[in-house]
Protein backbone atom coordinates (compact mmCIF):
# COMPACT_ATOMS: atom_id res chain seq x y z
CA UNK A 1 0.00 0.00 0.00
CA UNK A 2 1.16 3.18 -1.14
CA UNK A 3 0.58 6.42 0.00
CA UNK A 4 0.13 8.17 -3.28
CA UNK A 5 -2.67 10.58 -3.20
CA UNK A 6 -5.44 9.29 -5.98
CA UNK A 7 -8.16 11.70 -4.66
CA UNK A 8 -7.34 15.53 -4.20
CA UNK A 9 -10.34 17.78 -4.11
CA UNK A 10 -9.49 21.52 -3.19
CA UNK A 11 -12.15 24.32 -2.70
CA UNK A 12 -14.69 22.07 -4.20
CA UNK A 13 -18.46 23.41 -4.56
CA UNK A 14 -21.44 21.18 -6.17
CA UNK A 15 -24.17 23.98 -6.81
CA UNK A 16 -27.74 22.47 -7.54
CA UNK A 17 -31.37 23.91 -6.91
CA UNK A 18 -30.02 27.02 -5.53
CA UNK A 19 -27.66 25.98 -3.19
CA UNK A 20 -23.99 24.26 -2.12
CA UNK A 21 -25.30 20.83 -2.10
CA UNK A 22 -21.48 19.99 -1.37
CA UNK A 23 -18.49 21.90 -1.03
CA UNK A 24 -15.00 20.70 0.39
CA UNK A 25 -12.39 23.06 0.88
CA UNK A 26 -9.53 20.16 1.11
CA UNK A 27 -9.92 16.31 1.00
CA UNK A 28 -6.71 13.65 -0.13
CA UNK A 29 -7.33 10.20 -0.10
CA UNK A 30 -4.47 8.12 -0.75
CA UNK A 31 -4.48 4.69 -3.10
CA UNK A 32 -5.80 1.84 -0.63
CA UNK A 33 -7.30 3.69 1.75
CA UNK A 34 -10.78 1.87 3.31
CA UNK A 35 -12.85 5.09 3.97
CA UNK A 36 -16.61 5.35 5.42
CA UNK A 37 -18.84 8.61 4.64
CA UNK A 38 -21.41 8.93 7.68
CA UNK A 39 -23.76 11.51 7.68
CA UNK A 40 -27.55 12.11 7.04
CA UNK A 41 -29.97 11.93 3.82
CA UNK A 42 -29.12 14.79 2.00
CA UNK A 43 -25.48 15.60 3.57
CA UNK A 44 -23.64 15.43 0.46
CA UNK A 45 -22.36 11.69 0.63
CA UNK A 46 -24.05 10.98 -2.02
CA UNK A 47 -23.43 13.71 -4.48
CA UNK A 48 -19.89 13.67 -3.38
CA UNK A 49 -19.54 9.78 -4.78
CA UNK A 50 -21.66 10.69 -7.44
CA UNK A 51 -19.13 13.42 -8.22
CA UNK A 52 -15.87 10.90 -8.17
CA UNK A 53 -17.74 8.46 -10.22
CA UNK A 54 -18.29 11.44 -13.04
CA UNK A 55 -22.02 12.07 -12.85
CA UNK A 56 -22.25 15.22 -11.34
CA UNK A 57 -19.78 18.52 -12.51
CA UNK A 58 -18.22 20.03 -9.85
CA UNK A 59 -19.62 23.86 -10.29
CA UNK A 60 -15.93 25.70 -9.45
CA UNK A 61 -12.60 23.91 -7.64
CA UNK A 62 -10.39 21.61 -8.61
CA UNK A 63 -10.84 17.87 -8.27
CA UNK A 64 -8.43 15.28 -9.32
CA UNK A 65 -9.08 11.51 -9.30
CA UNK A 66 -6.10 9.02 -10.53
CA UNK A 67 -4.40 11.89 -12.58
CA UNK A 68 -7.61 13.19 -13.70
CA UNK A 69 -8.84 16.34 -13.21
CA UNK A 70 -13.21 16.64 -13.32
CA UNK A 71 -14.85 17.01 -15.14
CA UNK A 72 -13.52 14.80 -17.96
CA UNK A 73 -13.84 16.88 -21.68
CA UNK A 74 -13.90 13.67 -24.27
CA UNK A 75 -15.86 11.50 -24.54
CA UNK A 76 -13.93 8.86 -25.48
CA UNK A 77 -11.65 9.59 -22.22
CA UNK A 78 -15.40 9.53 -20.64
CA UNK A 79 -15.46 5.58 -20.84
CA UNK A 80 -11.82 4.96 -19.56
CA UNK A 81 -13.10 6.73 -16.56
CA UNK A 82 -16.08 5.35 -15.76
CA UNK A 83 -14.20 1.85 -15.88
CA UNK A 84 -11.51 2.77 -13.66
CA UNK A 85 -14.52 3.55 -11.05
CA UNK A 86 -16.30 1.18 -9.81
CA UNK A 87 -19.67 1.89 -8.10
CA UNK A 88 -22.23 -0.32 -6.22
CA UNK A 89 -25.91 1.20 -5.57
CA UNK A 90 -28.50 1.03 -2.33
CA UNK A 91 -30.94 -0.57 -4.79
CA UNK A 92 -28.53 -3.14 -6.99
CA UNK A 93 -29.34 -1.60 -10.33
CA UNK A 94 -29.02 -4.66 -11.70
CA UNK A 95 -30.88 -5.71 -15.00
CA UNK A 96 -33.07 -7.69 -13.55
CA UNK A 97 -34.33 -9.29 -16.96
CA UNK A 98 -30.99 -10.77 -17.64
CA UNK A 99 -29.25 -13.89 -15.54
CA UNK A 100 -26.32 -13.31 -13.26
CA UNK A 101 -23.87 -13.99 -16.19
CA UNK A 102 -25.02 -11.33 -18.54
CA UNK A 103 -25.34 -8.85 -15.62
CA UNK A 104 -21.70 -9.69 -14.94
CA UNK A 105 -20.91 -9.23 -17.95
CA UNK A 106 -22.25 -5.68 -18.30
CA UNK A 107 -18.94 -4.96 -16.08
CA UNK A 108 -16.81 -5.69 -19.61
CA UNK A 109 -18.63 -3.43 -21.45
CA UNK A 110 -16.41 -0.59 -20.78
CA UNK A 111 -13.64 -3.08 -22.41
CA UNK A 112 -15.04 -4.56 -25.61
CA UNK A 113 -15.43 -3.38 -29.16
CA UNK A 114 -18.35 -2.06 -30.56
CA UNK A 115 -18.48 -5.39 -32.79
CA UNK A 116 -17.93 -8.12 -30.40
CA UNK A 117 -20.55 -6.42 -28.14
CA UNK A 118 -23.03 -6.15 -30.47
CA UNK A 119 -22.99 -10.01 -31.35
CA UNK A 120 -22.42 -10.61 -27.56
CA UNK A 121 -18.81 -12.28 -28.66
CA UNK A 122 -16.78 -12.64 -25.55
CA UNK A 123 -13.04 -13.28 -25.41
CA UNK A 124 -11.80 -16.10 -23.40
CA UNK A 125 -10.07 -13.33 -20.68
CA UNK A 126 -13.18 -11.57 -20.56
CA UNK A 127 -15.00 -14.99 -19.34
CA UNK A 128 -12.35 -15.54 -17.53
CA UNK A 129 -11.91 -12.42 -15.73
CA UNK A 130 -16.21 -12.55 -14.94
CA UNK A 131 -15.95 -16.13 -13.74
CA UNK A 132 -13.46 -15.21 -11.04
CA UNK A 133 -15.31 -12.18 -10.17
CA UNK A 134 -18.42 -14.75 -9.61
CA UNK A 135 -16.45 -17.07 -7.46
CA UNK A 136 -15.25 -13.90 -5.52
CA UNK A 137 -18.74 -13.44 -4.30
CA UNK A 138 -19.37 -17.39 -3.97
CA UNK A 139 -22.49 -17.32 -7.08
CA UNK A 140 -20.51 -18.98 -9.57
CA UNK A 141 -23.41 -22.01 -8.73
CA UNK A 142 -26.20 -19.49 -9.84
CA UNK A 143 -24.93 -18.19 -13.58
CA UNK A 144 -28.21 -18.71 -15.29
CA UNK A 145 -30.56 -17.55 -12.57
CA UNK A 146 -32.33 -14.41 -13.53
CA UNK A 147 -31.04 -11.04 -11.82
CA UNK A 148 -34.63 -10.47 -10.15
CA UNK A 149 -35.22 -13.75 -8.69
CA UNK A 150 -32.68 -13.47 -6.18
CA UNK A 151 -32.69 -11.94 -2.77
CA UNK A 152 -31.12 -8.76 -1.70
CA UNK A 153 -27.96 -9.77 -0.74
CA UNK A 154 -27.22 -11.64 -3.94
CA UNK A 155 -28.10 -9.06 -5.68
CA UNK A 156 -25.77 -6.58 -4.50
CA UNK A 157 -23.05 -9.41 -4.65
CA UNK A 158 -23.86 -9.71 -8.19
CA UNK A 159 -23.69 -5.87 -8.50
CA UNK A 160 -20.23 -6.08 -6.88
CA UNK A 161 -19.07 -8.79 -9.44
CA UNK A 162 -20.25 -6.75 -12.17
CA UNK A 163 -18.15 -4.08 -10.75
CA UNK A 164 -15.03 -6.21 -10.28
CA UNK A 165 -15.39 -7.61 -13.66
CA UNK A 166 -14.51 -3.84 -14.78
CA UNK A 167 -11.27 -3.87 -13.01
CA UNK A 168 -11.58 -0.90 -11.47
CA UNK A 169 -8.83 1.18 -9.02
CA UNK A 170 -11.31 2.73 -6.67
CA UNK A 171 -14.17 1.29 -5.81
CA UNK A 172 -17.18 3.52 -4.34
CA UNK A 173 -20.23 2.09 -2.49
CA UNK A 174 -23.17 4.35 -2.11
CA UNK A 175 -24.86 2.82 0.60
CA UNK A 176 -24.40 -0.66 -0.06
CA UNK A 177 -26.50 -1.95 2.88
CA UNK A 178 -29.27 0.05 3.37
CA UNK A 179 -31.73 -1.93 1.86
CA UNK A 180 -30.66 -5.21 3.49
CA UNK A 181 -31.25 -6.88 6.88
CA UNK A 182 -28.74 -6.45 9.13
CA UNK A 183 -27.27 -9.78 8.86
CA UNK A 184 -26.85 -9.29 5.59
CA UNK A 185 -25.20 -6.11 5.33
CA UNK A 186 -22.58 -7.40 8.00
CA UNK A 187 -22.06 -10.53 5.24
CA UNK A 188 -22.09 -7.92 2.28
CA UNK A 189 -19.65 -5.72 4.00
CA UNK A 190 -17.38 -8.42 4.97
CA UNK A 191 -16.96 -9.42 1.31
CA UNK A 192 -16.59 -5.94 -0.20
CA UNK A 193 -13.43 -5.61 2.64
CA UNK A 194 -12.36 -8.65 1.52
CA UNK A 195 -12.69 -8.16 -1.88
CA UNK A 196 -10.90 -4.99 -2.23
CA UNK A 197 -7.97 -6.58 -0.10
CA UNK A 198 -7.24 -8.79 -2.05
CA UNK A 199 -7.27 -6.28 -5.48
CA UNK A 200 -5.74 -3.64 -3.42
CA UNK A 201 -8.53 -1.21 -4.84
CA UNK A 202 -9.24 2.02 -2.60
CA UNK A 203 -12.63 1.29 -0.99
CA UNK A 204 -15.18 4.61 -0.40
CA UNK A 205 -18.78 3.23 1.40
CA UNK A 206 -21.46 5.51 2.51
CA UNK A 207 -23.44 4.62 5.36
CA UNK A 208 -26.25 5.49 7.32
CA UNK A 209 -24.86 3.88 10.71
CA UNK A 210 -21.97 4.68 12.45
CA UNK A 211 -21.89 1.57 14.05
CA UNK A 212 -21.00 -0.48 10.91
CA UNK A 213 -18.48 2.49 9.99
CA UNK A 214 -16.63 2.03 13.02
CA UNK A 215 -16.33 -1.82 12.21
CA UNK A 216 -15.40 -1.69 8.80
CA UNK A 217 -13.43 1.67 7.87
CA UNK A 218 -9.81 2.68 8.48
CA UNK A 219 -10.89 6.33 8.23
CA UNK A 220 -14.62 7.52 8.82
CA UNK A 221 -15.37 10.67 7.12
CA UNK A 222 -19.02 12.85 8.56
CA UNK A 223 -20.31 15.01 6.53
CA UNK A 224 -23.01 17.37 7.26
CA UNK A 225 -25.01 19.91 5.11
CA UNK A 226 -22.58 18.96 2.35
CA UNK A 227 -19.44 19.52 4.08
CA UNK A 228 -16.84 17.59 6.05
CA UNK A 229 -17.20 18.29 9.57
CA UNK A 230 -14.83 15.30 10.79
CA UNK A 231 -12.11 13.39 9.58
CA UNK A 232 -10.36 10.82 11.50
CA UNK A 233 -9.81 6.94 13.06
CA UNK A 234 -12.65 4.91 13.84
CA UNK A 235 -11.91 4.75 17.17
CA UNK A 236 -11.26 8.67 17.75
CA UNK A 237 -14.94 9.25 17.22
CA UNK A 238 -16.53 9.66 20.39
CA UNK A 239 -20.74 9.25 20.92
CA UNK A 240 -20.80 13.15 21.33
CA UNK A 241 -19.30 13.23 17.68
CA UNK A 242 -22.07 11.10 16.56
CA UNK A 243 -24.32 13.29 18.29
CA UNK A 244 -23.11 16.34 16.49
CA UNK A 245 -22.98 14.71 13.21
CA UNK A 246 -26.77 13.37 12.54
CA UNK A 247 -28.41 16.30 14.89
CA UNK A 248 -31.74 15.84 16.33
CA UNK A 249 -33.35 15.04 13.09
CA UNK A 250 -31.86 11.59 12.91
CA UNK A 251 -35.44 10.32 13.20
CA UNK A 252 -37.11 11.16 10.64
CA UNK A 253 -35.07 10.17 7.84
CA UNK A 254 -37.66 7.98 5.96
CA UNK A 255 -34.62 5.21 4.31
CA UNK A 256 -35.08 1.95 3.80
CA UNK A 257 -38.21 2.29 1.10
CA UNK A 258 -35.65 3.98 -1.39
CA UNK A 259 -38.95 6.13 -2.67
CA UNK A 260 -38.84 8.93 -0.50
CA UNK A 261 -35.93 10.50 1.15
CA UNK A 262 -36.17 13.67 3.51
CA UNK A 263 -34.17 16.36 1.94
CA UNK A 264 -34.32 19.46 3.80
CA UNK A 265 -38.10 18.83 4.53
CA UNK A 266 -38.39 17.84 1.11
CA UNK A 267 -39.91 14.68 -0.18
CA UNK A 268 -38.30 13.63 -3.64
CA UNK A 269 -39.14 10.84 -5.20
CA UNK A 270 -36.22 9.12 -7.14
CA UNK A 271 -37.48 10.32 -10.18
CA UNK A 272 -36.87 13.57 -8.97
CA UNK A 273 -33.33 12.97 -7.79
CA UNK A 274 -32.60 12.10 -11.25
CA UNK A 275 -34.09 14.54 -13.14
CA UNK A 276 -30.79 16.58 -13.03
CA UNK A 277 -28.97 13.68 -14.10
CA UNK A 278 -30.79 12.10 -17.24
CA UNK A 279 -29.76 8.87 -18.15
CA UNK A 280 -27.05 8.54 -20.94
CA UNK A 281 -28.02 9.66 -24.57
CA UNK A 282 -29.96 12.64 -23.27
CA UNK B 1 -78.31 -15.36 -45.76
CA UNK B 2 -79.77 -18.76 -45.03
CA UNK B 3 -78.51 -21.60 -45.88
CA UNK B 4 -75.05 -20.26 -46.83
CA UNK B 5 -73.89 -21.05 -49.87
CA UNK B 6 -70.48 -22.98 -49.55
CA UNK B 7 -69.99 -22.80 -52.90
CA UNK B 8 -68.12 -19.68 -52.51
CA UNK B 9 -65.03 -21.96 -50.50
CA UNK B 10 -62.24 -21.87 -52.95
CA UNK B 11 -62.20 -17.88 -53.03
CA UNK B 12 -62.89 -18.04 -49.50
CA UNK B 13 -59.35 -20.16 -48.73
CA UNK B 14 -57.73 -17.97 -50.71
CA UNK B 15 -58.59 -14.19 -49.55
CA UNK B 16 -58.39 -15.43 -45.86
CA UNK B 17 -54.96 -16.71 -46.31
CA UNK B 18 -54.47 -13.04 -48.69
CA UNK B 19 -55.93 -11.24 -45.68
CA UNK B 20 -53.64 -12.90 -43.10
CA UNK B 21 -51.02 -12.21 -45.16
CA UNK B 22 -51.73 -8.84 -45.63
CA UNK B 23 -51.99 -8.29 -41.64
CA UNK B 24 -48.72 -10.46 -41.22
CA UNK B 25 -46.51 -8.72 -43.31
CA UNK B 26 -47.88 -5.33 -42.87
CA UNK B 27 -47.52 -5.45 -38.98
CA UNK B 28 -43.44 -6.56 -39.19
CA UNK B 29 -43.27 -3.38 -40.87
CA UNK B 30 -44.56 -1.80 -39.00
CA UNK B 31 -43.02 -2.65 -36.14
CA UNK B 32 -39.60 -2.63 -38.08
CA UNK B 33 -39.79 1.14 -37.99
CA UNK B 34 -41.82 1.45 -35.52
CA UNK B 35 -39.24 0.45 -32.75
CA UNK B 36 -36.16 2.54 -33.69
CA UNK B 37 -38.88 5.48 -33.75
CA UNK B 38 -40.00 4.78 -30.67
CA UNK B 39 -36.69 4.85 -28.91
CA UNK B 40 -36.05 8.39 -30.76
CA UNK B 41 -39.90 9.80 -29.82
CA UNK B 42 -38.69 8.70 -25.67
CA UNK B 43 -38.11 11.80 -23.69
CA UNK B 44 -35.66 10.63 -21.62
CA UNK B 45 -33.49 9.37 -24.26
CA UNK B 46 -33.13 12.14 -27.00
CA UNK B 47 -33.55 15.54 -27.18
CA UNK B 48 -36.70 18.17 -27.19
CA UNK B 49 -36.20 18.80 -31.21
CA UNK B 50 -35.79 15.27 -31.82
CA UNK B 51 -38.44 13.30 -29.92
CA UNK B 52 -41.52 16.26 -29.87
CA UNK B 53 -41.47 16.15 -34.22
CA UNK B 54 -41.10 12.45 -33.86
CA UNK B 55 -44.35 12.03 -31.52
CA UNK B 56 -46.13 14.52 -33.26
CA UNK B 57 -45.52 12.54 -36.79
CA UNK B 58 -47.08 9.41 -35.03
CA UNK B 59 -49.99 11.47 -33.40
CA UNK B 60 -50.85 12.67 -36.64
CA UNK B 61 -50.75 9.10 -38.32
CA UNK B 62 -52.60 7.82 -35.57
CA UNK B 63 -55.47 10.00 -36.67
CA UNK B 64 -55.28 9.32 -40.07
CA UNK B 65 -58.40 6.29 -40.25
CA UNK B 66 -56.71 3.21 -41.91
CA UNK B 67 -59.31 3.12 -44.57
CA UNK B 68 -58.05 6.53 -45.60
CA UNK B 69 -54.79 5.57 -45.58
CA UNK B 70 -55.86 2.18 -47.72
CA UNK B 71 -57.21 4.47 -50.17
CA UNK B 72 -54.26 6.60 -50.22
CA UNK B 73 -51.94 3.62 -51.14
CA UNK B 74 -54.47 2.10 -53.47
CA UNK B 75 -54.52 5.48 -55.73
CA UNK B 76 -50.62 5.78 -55.53
CA UNK B 77 -49.35 2.06 -55.63
CA UNK B 78 -52.72 0.32 -57.40
CA UNK B 79 -55.35 -2.49 -56.58
CA UNK B 80 -54.30 -5.43 -54.12
CA UNK B 81 -52.39 -6.46 -51.41
CA UNK B 82 -49.76 -4.26 -51.75
CA UNK B 83 -51.53 -0.89 -50.23
CA UNK B 84 -53.16 -2.62 -47.71
CA UNK B 85 -49.63 -3.86 -46.36
CA UNK B 86 -48.33 -0.62 -46.80
CA UNK B 87 -51.54 1.10 -44.90
CA UNK B 88 -51.15 -1.28 -42.08
CA UNK B 89 -47.15 -0.48 -41.93
CA UNK B 90 -47.72 2.61 -41.53
CA UNK B 91 -50.65 2.80 -39.14
CA UNK B 92 -48.66 0.04 -36.94
CA UNK B 93 -45.85 2.68 -36.97
CA UNK B 94 -48.04 5.28 -34.92
CA UNK B 95 -49.75 3.36 -33.02
CA UNK B 96 -46.84 1.02 -32.10
CA UNK B 97 -44.16 3.82 -31.89
CA UNK B 98 -46.37 5.43 -29.26
CA UNK B 99 -46.04 2.50 -27.00
CA UNK B 100 -42.40 1.74 -27.44
CA UNK B 101 -41.64 5.48 -26.74
CA UNK B 102 -44.09 5.16 -23.57
CA UNK B 103 -42.71 1.63 -22.36
CA UNK B 104 -38.75 3.23 -22.57
CA UNK B 105 -40.18 6.44 -20.82
CA UNK B 106 -41.18 4.28 -17.85
CA UNK B 107 -38.32 2.24 -17.37
CA UNK B 108 -36.15 2.44 -14.38
CA UNK B 109 -33.28 4.85 -15.38
CA UNK B 110 -30.70 3.22 -12.46
CA UNK B 111 -29.61 0.59 -13.80
CA UNK B 112 -28.97 2.32 -17.09
CA UNK B 113 -27.28 4.08 -15.12
CA UNK B 114 -25.35 1.57 -13.37
CA UNK B 115 -24.63 0.57 -16.89
CA UNK B 116 -23.16 3.64 -17.70
CA UNK B 117 -20.80 3.04 -15.22
CA UNK B 118 -18.74 0.26 -15.81
CA UNK B 119 -17.65 1.90 -18.95
CA UNK B 120 -20.37 1.06 -21.65
CA UNK B 121 -21.45 3.34 -24.79
CA UNK B 122 -24.73 4.28 -25.60
CA UNK B 123 -25.21 2.06 -27.56
CA UNK B 124 -24.10 -0.99 -25.86
CA UNK B 125 -26.38 0.78 -22.84
CA UNK B 126 -28.97 -0.14 -25.27
CA UNK B 127 -28.21 -3.22 -26.47
CA UNK B 128 -27.46 -4.60 -23.30
CA UNK B 129 -29.63 -2.40 -20.91
CA UNK B 130 -32.77 -1.13 -22.64
CA UNK B 131 -33.47 -3.52 -24.84
CA UNK B 132 -34.00 -6.57 -22.35
CA UNK B 133 -35.45 -4.82 -19.27
CA UNK B 134 -38.51 -3.70 -22.31
CA UNK B 135 -38.61 -6.75 -24.56
CA UNK B 136 -41.22 -8.62 -23.39
CA UNK B 137 -43.80 -5.88 -23.04
CA UNK B 138 -42.63 -4.75 -27.04
CA UNK B 139 -43.68 -8.22 -28.19
CA UNK B 140 -46.58 -8.26 -26.13
CA UNK B 141 -47.50 -4.78 -27.78
CA UNK B 142 -46.87 -6.12 -31.26
CA UNK B 143 -49.04 -8.90 -30.55
CA UNK B 144 -51.69 -6.99 -30.15
CA UNK B 145 -50.97 -5.11 -32.95
CA UNK B 146 -51.17 -8.15 -35.09
CA UNK B 147 -54.59 -8.89 -33.42
CA UNK B 148 -55.95 -5.46 -34.18
CA UNK B 149 -54.79 -5.39 -37.48
CA UNK B 150 -55.95 -8.41 -38.40
CA UNK B 151 -59.61 -7.61 -37.61
CA UNK B 152 -58.89 -3.84 -39.39
CA UNK B 153 -57.48 -5.32 -42.73
CA UNK B 154 -60.44 -7.78 -42.85
CA UNK B 155 -62.18 -4.52 -44.09
CA UNK B 156 -59.28 -2.73 -46.21
CA UNK B 157 -61.01 -4.84 -49.27
CA UNK B 158 -63.85 -2.37 -49.46
CA UNK B 159 -61.32 0.03 -50.83
CA UNK B 160 -59.52 -2.38 -53.65
CA UNK B 161 -56.79 -3.04 -51.03
CA UNK B 162 -57.55 -7.31 -51.27
CA UNK B 163 -58.04 -10.06 -48.77
CA UNK B 164 -61.91 -10.87 -47.45
CA UNK B 165 -63.18 -7.59 -47.51
CA UNK B 166 -63.04 -7.09 -51.29
CA UNK B 167 -65.34 -10.45 -51.83
CA UNK B 168 -67.79 -9.37 -49.28
CA UNK B 169 -68.34 -6.05 -50.82
CA UNK B 170 -68.95 -7.52 -54.19
CA UNK B 171 -71.26 -10.49 -52.99
CA UNK B 172 -72.70 -7.06 -50.67
CA UNK B 173 -73.54 -5.51 -54.51
CA UNK B 174 -74.75 -8.57 -56.34
CA UNK B 175 -77.05 -9.49 -53.33
CA UNK B 176 -75.89 -12.96 -52.92
CA UNK B 177 -76.36 -12.49 -49.32
CA UNK B 178 -75.66 -16.50 -48.62
CA UNK B 179 -72.25 -16.05 -49.98
CA UNK B 180 -71.77 -13.03 -48.02
CA UNK B 181 -72.66 -14.97 -44.60
CA UNK B 182 -70.35 -17.78 -45.10
CA UNK B 183 -67.55 -14.44 -45.74
CA UNK B 184 -68.75 -12.79 -42.71
CA UNK B 185 -68.27 -16.41 -40.56
CA UNK B 186 -64.60 -16.74 -41.80
CA UNK B 187 -64.11 -13.24 -40.41
CA UNK B 188 -65.28 -14.02 -37.27
CA UNK B 189 -63.15 -16.90 -36.94
CA UNK B 190 -60.14 -15.59 -38.33
CA UNK B 191 -60.29 -12.70 -35.63
CA UNK B 192 -61.14 -15.16 -33.14
CA UNK B 193 -57.77 -17.20 -34.02
CA UNK B 194 -55.48 -14.14 -33.99
CA UNK B 195 -56.49 -13.17 -31.01
CA UNK B 196 -56.03 -16.57 -29.71
CA UNK B 197 -52.61 -16.34 -31.13
CA UNK B 198 -51.70 -13.25 -29.32
CA UNK B 199 -53.22 -14.70 -26.53
CA UNK B 200 -51.02 -17.17 -26.27
CA UNK B 201 -47.92 -15.24 -26.82
CA UNK B 202 -48.86 -12.55 -24.64
CA UNK B 203 -49.55 -14.87 -21.79
CA UNK B 204 -46.29 -16.79 -22.05
CA UNK B 205 -44.11 -13.38 -21.69
CA UNK B 206 -45.73 -11.43 -19.57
Amino acid sequence: MTTFPIIQMKDVVVHAEGRDILSIDRLEIAAGERIAFIGNSGSGKTTLMRMLKGYVTPSRGEVSVLGQSLPIPERKSIRRYHRQIGMIHQHFDLIGQETVWQNVYHGRLGYVSFLRSIFCRFTEADIEICMQALREVHLEDKLNRFARTLSGGEQQRVAIARTLAQEPTIFLADEPVSSLDPGLSEDILDLLVSVCDTYHLTLLISLHLPELARRYAERIIAMRGGKIIWDGLPEELSGEMIQEIYGRDRVIRGEGNGRFERTNGVHLTWQQRYQGHPVPGG
Amino acid sequence: MVPPDWSVWDVLWRASIETLQTTIAGTFLGGLFAYPLGILAASNWTPVWIHLPVKGAMAFIRSIPLLILALLFVSAVGLGPFPGVLAIAVHSVGVLGRFVAEEIESTDPRPLLALQGTGASSVQIIQHGLIPQVLPQMVAHLAIRFEMNLRDSTILGLVGAGGLGFYVFLYVKQFQWEKTGVLCLAIVLLVFAGEFVSWQIRKRLL
